[in-house]
């Protein structure tokens, strides 16, 4: 973890007392609606459908378990016991009150944490590689950089009133967990073959309405001058980026109406002429880096022979080991990750008693280190071998040990019109449906890797566009349909998905995805994911297979 | 019919108007005839109580044998409460009213087009 | 006539505005005036010939780039905000501070809103035209009311990485 320092303490400090007197003044009157709602919005407070709906940035994804158990308070003490992790890997209060608004930001302050730019037009938290520090992959701790660029985007005088709002996502693996080109800007750190610290850089992806996959733009910028490139891609952006219709207003439309070559060139003159002014001095770049708790590591077999054990005794254990542990860059450690989606259950929820037993088991086996990933899961980056039993155990009792992480029943799904002001349709029970028919472990297991991702509407926080199955929820004269798309990814590999065929009713799609599933086993050659079979079958089996009824 | 709808400021709780007042119950609403210009008017009334609510808006309204509830979907889970949680919002109260929603809610899942409320 | 708001030294004052708005199609007045970028470069020339004081104003969409050869001659540069929380004069303040080194006034004018003082005066903004009615008190206090800033801009505060060399 980034340990804030006085001067971010206090930056804190001052939003929050800003925040009250706003609060205040709308509370008496002296602000119209009107006035307040682009202000609460700046503070990530939104109405919803039955109460107001805080935002709480958790930078990259990055929480220790002090702020964790905070999380857990606030949920019991102003919410109804839980809160929504979401794809932006923040957590979202559904039932807040005005009212409380103030205090709750106090409280998050005393655990360095807020809630500034979780709306509006302007740069939105980053997403980074959730595994970072901790798998073998990364030729740089990402984090480092998203801390530098969560600290020179925040309270950015030119870049606060953007045409609209604008995405990181940083990586140092070339295995994307972070969704890196269906963003904004997509980071990816990469080392020369000197060793000099560089980044690609990827503009213009993106999903809701219109979908890109963006273009690379530098295959290498220098680590060095990240901030100076960054600014000017957000100048031209901030000058040149529609501000006249809200649909076309994100950066991937403006790089896809100039041309990747046409934008670069603009890119490049305006970075020669900033120069390296804004750039981060070296040693705060080493500041940075040392203000990270320091991760301590034992010298350790590859291999645990109390692990193993425990695993031939204890069949959920093993299973859970198969699905839910990656490895470790470490002998004798490995990545815990923990599934916020058990069946049944709302994906990306985590009450109030489960928040605190993952700070516990942080605290206890893991470094006092939690990560939260852009699909709605948790992780645990470090965690010992010979202590997984034990974790295990402890998730088991909280309930969140379900051993289903990349699985057909760990989807994705936004809030949606249960909750949202401007879903179409709802997504969490055709996540809970569709889970429900992959209740077997065996099965799921026996599937495989299949991203199903759920927006309730074109928005797409579901990220539909990049599910190896989609699936968008749509209005039809007061009804719920849903279109599916097949073949999309949000990973290395990114693709946006292609539509199956019509729009299904509600009570239709998990019989769809069922039998999807059916047509990809009974297709699918050796080794061969969801994806890959979609891409070399195409979408006919699949499509005549879920008509098969209509005709 | 029509009914008028917002959320109540402080907390954002939904409302609906009756006689002047906001009241929290859409069983409790007060309903007009789709014709009727005092619906209107009590929109009127209600976007002028900027510090008591916000989004002030009427909605349409069906009735079918004897039960009237919202057009929309959006509007009928606004006056329910959540799906994915049944003991959160303002199903959780309970009562005959409240179980009449929640029975005529599966009905109306794919119809769009549900009777939620008894009248009379 | 709107307020007209003053900020020298961190100090916000009211002052009476000597320059005149003048719109395209209107008499060009006496005195001190402010024009648009086009009415500029059509009357600009002999405006100055007459020995008056001369502002251009510059919409969101307009860039300052086109004012470059003409920066030393005038006196006020005033950079609109259109409704719609449009921060176009954001970046067009900053280029005229930083890329071109004009040290005449820069007037923030049309939606001028408190809420976004300290981001205007970063920027470089150093008079302003409030739409909220804002007083020269609120004014500063807005922009006050942070004690550190994480990135540098057009003004002269330190940002936090250099704040913390110490």
């Amino acid at each position: 973890m980034y340990q804030y320092d006085t001067v971010d303490r206090q930056m804190l400090a001052d939003r929050t007392a800003e925040f009250r007197g706003q609060v205040a003044r709308r509370l008496s009157g002296e602000l119209t609606e009107d006035q307040f709602k682009r202000l609460r919005l700046m503070n990530g407070l939104y109405l919803q459908l039955h109460a107001y709906m805080l935002r709480v940035a958790v930078p990259y994804g990055s929480l220790n378990p002090t702020q964790m158990r905070k999380l857990a308070w606030i949920g019991r003490t102003y919410d109804k016991g839980y809160g929504h992790f979401t794809t932006r890997t923040n957590l979202q209060f559904h039932w807040i009150r005005l009212k409380d608004a103030p205090d709750i930001l106090d409280h998050l302050a005393t655990v360095d944490m807020h809630a500034i730019q979780t709306s509006g037009n302007c740069i939105r938290n980053v997403t980074a590689d959730p595994y970072a520090g901790a798998t073998a992959e990364e030729v740089d701790d990402p984090r480092v950089w998203a801390e530098a660029l969560r600290q020179w985007s925040t309270f950015h005088p030119e870049f606060s009133l953007l045409p609209r709002k604008f995405k990181f996502a940083i990586t140092a693996a070339p295995k994307d967990r972070t969704a890196a080109r269906v963003h904004d800007i997509g980071l990816v750190l990469r080392r020369a073959r000197d060793g000099a610290l560089g980044f690609e850089v990827i503009v213009g992806g993106g999903m809701g309405r219109t979908p890109y996959i963006g273009p690379t733009i530098r295959e290498f910028l220098p680590a060095n001058r990240l901030m100076s490139y960054m600014e000017a891609i957000l100048r031209v952006y901030n000058r040149h980026g529609r501000r006249d219709n809200n649909y076309k207003a994100r950066i991937k439309i403006l790089v896809a109406a100039l041309g990747t070559e046409e934008f670069t060139r603009q890119v490049e003159a305006e970075w020669a002429k900033i120069g390296d002014s804004v750039d981060l001095p070296d040693t705060e770049l080493a500041r940075i880096r040392g203000a990270f708790t320091r991760t301590g590591f034992e010298t350790l077999p590859a291999r645990s022979e109390v692990f193993e054990a425990a695993k031939a005794s204890n069949p959920a254990l093993a299973r859970f080991a198969r699905n839910n542990l990656k490895p470790h860059k470490k002998p004798g450690y490995a990545i815990v990750e923990i599934s916020l989606k058990g069946i049944g259950e709302t994906p990306g929820d985590a009450t109030s008693e489960q928040m605190e037993a993952v700070a516990d088991l942080a605290e206890r086996y893991g470094q006092d280190d939690i990560r939260v990933t852009h699909e709605q899961n948790l992780v645990l980056p470090h965690v010992k071998l010979d202590d997984v039993a034990a974790v295990w155990a402890g998730l088991h009792a909280a309930g969140i040990a379900t051993p289903n992480i990349n699985l057909v029943s760990d989807i994705i799904a936004c809030p949606g019109l249960d909750y949202c002001a401007l879903a179409n349709a709802r997504a969490i029970p055709i996540a809970q449906h569709i889970a429900e028919k992959f209740r077997d472990p065996d099965r799921a297991e026996k599937v495989g890797e299949l991203k199903i991702k759920i927006s309730g509407c074109i928005n797409a926080c579901g990220h539909h566009h990049v599910g190896h199955i989609g699936i968008l929820g749509v209005d039809k004269k007061g009804e719920e349909f849903y279109q599916l798309t097949l073949g999309g990814s949000g990973a290395e590999d990114a693709a946006l998905g292609s539509s199956l065929g019509p729009a299904l009713p509600y009570e239709k799609v998990a019989d769809a995805v069922d039998t999807l599933v059916d047509v990809y086993l009974r297709e699918r050659q050796d080794g061969e994911r969801f994806l890959d079979t979609f891409r070399r079958t195409g979408v006919t089996p699949f499509k005549e297979a879920v008509y098969a009824d209509a005709h | 019919m029509k009914a008028l709808t917002a959320n109540r400021l402080t907390d954002g709780d939904v409302v609906f108007w009756k006689d002047g007042q906001w009241v929290e119950r859409f069983a409790d609403a007060q309903l007009w005839a789709d014709d009727d210009p005092a619906a209107v008017e009590a929109e009127g009334h209600g976007k002028a109580q900027g510090t008591t609510v916000i989004d002030v808006y009427l909605i349409d309204l069906i009735e079918s044998e004897g039960f009237w509830a919202p057009l929309s979907y959006r509007e009928r889970i606004r006056a329910l409460g959540p799906t994915n949680h049944p003991h959160h919002g303002k199903q959780a109260e309970g009562g005959a009213v409240v179980e009449a929603l929640q029975h005529a809610h599966g009905a109306a899942r794919s119809t769009g087009r549900v009777n939620l409320i008894k009248r009379k | 006539m709107p307020t007209l708001i003053e900020l020298k030294d961190t100090l916000a004052r009211t002052v009476d505005d000597p320059f005149t708005h003048v719109a395209d199609g209107d008499d060009l007045a006496t005195g001190d005036v402010i024009v648009s970028l086009t009415r500029f470069q059509a009357d600009g020339e002999r405006l100055l010939s007459e020995g008056r004081r001369v502002g251009v104003r510059v919409a969101a969409g307009e860039e300052v780039e086109a004012l470059a050869y003409d920066l030393p001659r005038l006196s006020v540069v005033a950079l609109d905000f259109p409704k719609n929380l449009d921060g176009r004069a954001f970046s067009n303040a900053r280029l005229l501070r930083e890329r071109y080194g004009y040290r005449g006034e820069v007037r923030a004018v049309g939606d001028v809103l408190r809420e976004y003082a300290a981001f205007m005066v970063r920027c470089g903004f150093d008079a302003f035209e409030p739409a909220d009615g804002a007083s020269a008190n609120e004014w500063q206090a807005a922009t006050g009311r942070y004690r550190h800033v994480y990135q540098r801009s057009a003004d002269d505060r330190s940002p936090a990485f250099v704040e913390r060399q110490g």
